[in-house]
């Protein structure tokens, strides 16, 4: 398939004021697609309209729509609760259950019917491989999540959320409270995580876009400026904003 | 564990390993079909030199890519860096070959002054430089670098006999005179694979420890 997802002219107001105004932007299946752009750019906003984390917030309202595998999103048919299990969302500050390490993969399992010992045993083990974390936690599965590290606290909710095994990931500043080695962590994890899925991350740090993206889109207030393959935009921006904002000439 | 930028940076070894074989190859051939006087050999050196272009585009593009991509540093980046420098000394010693390759098309027919011994000796001598330097690369070994540059002097020496005679031959007798410049060409051209050999050797050091050697005895 071409596209995973796909905006449409998507507009989101907060009251009367327009967040992102008339969005078009296509994302391949399995690939990262990094959002950047100053603060207020609407990059999160849009990021948050692919699992209608919107919704919850009043007085809001969209135009325009999203499509993932060619279903609308916002059609009044469509099922959010399933829409949020497709697609899993990591945020900024890590929020691990104030379980155990076990118990904050193991509970989403649960809620999504999964109820026999042996497979969740075996998806928690895979779910901790795959973000590299096993070998630092298989021996203590049975304590708190929260006497982690902060970089830890991240990766463990990352396994938590591939382990319900979504087809798109979202990231929202995944690495910004993270000390470098984390972050690299946390972008090598990216990396091989776009073999499964499909990742769309919010970033403040250009050089981290430009590490783990295979396309770089650029929100300057509200709009959608430029989005190309990201060695494009790192190396010749076809747009003088995008190449002003990553030289560091204003944001 | 083994982090994407090493895959990439391997990735892209690979290649500027592969674009040393070539321009071994076509040194090699080059000289092989001088001395032959085999045109249709030669004319495949010249029509081979398009993949070693081809390559050094790759490999520019590949390296820019993981500069702004990976943000490599400390050894990633002098890697990356001897990369692109090294491209452009293999695909220059591409061109040196053709350019030998063409003499031997431009010299066609005509028996040589003098039977070659001193350049194959030196095209054989630019050959083992340039295994050598690939050799101190891969194996991080400076000392193999370092013969690699004191080597060059060499190839010069070489150089400078094949003029000397060259020019005695020209002086003896004028009907000697196009073939023995052709021949004085093709000893510059090997003269010159010896100075781009030194370069990649200096590129290896400056990879292994950081150290810019070039200029060392200006």
């Amino acid at each position: 398939m071409e596209e995973k997802i796909r905006a449409e002219n998507l507009t989101f107001y907060y009251g009367d004021n327009a967040a992102i105004k008339n969005i078009n932007l296509a994302i391949k299946p399995n690939t990262v697609m990094a959002l950047i752009g100053p603060s207020g750019c609407g990059k999160s906003t849009f990021l948050r309209c692919i699992n209608r984390m919107n919704d919850i917030i009043p007085n809001t309202r969209v135009e325009g729509d999203i499509y993932i595998d060619s279903d609308s999103i916002f059609h009044y048919k469509y099922d959010v609760t399933g829409l949020r299990r497709r697609v899993g969302m990591v945020f900024q500050k890590s929020n691990p259950f104030p379980k155990s390490i076990f118990e904050n993969i193991a509970y989403g399992l649960r809620i999504n019917g999964i109820t026999n010992k042996y497979d969740i045993e075996s998806i928690v083990e895979q779910s901790l491989k795959r973000t590299a974390l096993w070998g630092e936690v298989k021996d203590r599965l049975g304590k708190s999540a929260l006497g982690l590290s902060g970089g830890q606290q991240q990766r463990l909710c990352i396994a938590r959320t591939i382990a319900v095994q979504p087809e798109i990931i979202l990231m929202d500043e995944p690495a910004s409270a993270l000390d470098p080695i984390s972050t690299q962590k946390i972008e090598e994890l990216i990396q091989d995580l776009k073999v499964n899925y499909t990742i769309i991350i919010v970033t403040h740090n250009m050089q981290q876009a430009a590490r783990v993206s295979d396309y770089t889109a650029f929100f300057y207030i509200g709009e959608l400026i430029e989005v190309n393959r990201t060695e494009v935009i790192f190396t010749k921006p076809e747009n003088e904003m995008t190449e002003n904002y990553i030289t560091g000439k204003f944001g | 564990m083994i982090t994407h930028l090493e895959q990439e940076l391997e990735a892209v070894k690979s290649k500027v390993f592969e674009m040393s074989d070539l321009a071994i190859e076509a040194i090699s051939k080059a000289v092989e079909s001088m001395k032959k006087g085999d045109t249709k050999l030669a004319e495949k050196v010249i029509q081979g030199d398009t993949e070693l272009d081809r390559l050094e585009i790759t490999i520019d593009e590949e390296c820019i890519r993981i500069l702004v991509t990976k943000q490599p540093a400390a050894k990633d980046l002098r890697l990356v860096t001897a990369f692109l420098k090294i491209n452009t000394d293999l695909e220059r010693i591409g061109d040196l070959a053709t350019n030998i390759a063409k003499e031997t098309i431009r010299l066609n027919g005509k028996p040589p002054v003098k039977p070659l011994i001193d350049i194959p000796r030196m095209a054989a001598l630019c050959i083992e430089m340039i295994k050598e330097s690939f050799l101190a690369f891969s194996e991080r070994d400076v000392t193999r670098a370092r013969n690699v540059i004191g080597r060059d002097k060499e190839i010069d020496e070489l150089n400078l006999q094949i003029y000397r005679e060259l020019f005695s031959y020209m002086a003896e007798n004028p009907h000697n005179m196009s073939q023995s410049l052709g021949l004085i060409m093709v000893s510059k051209a090997l003269e010159r694979i010896g100075d781009h050999t030194t370069n990649i050797a200096e590129r290896a050091i400056y990879y292994i420890e950081g150290i810019d050697v070039r200029h060392e005895d200006a």
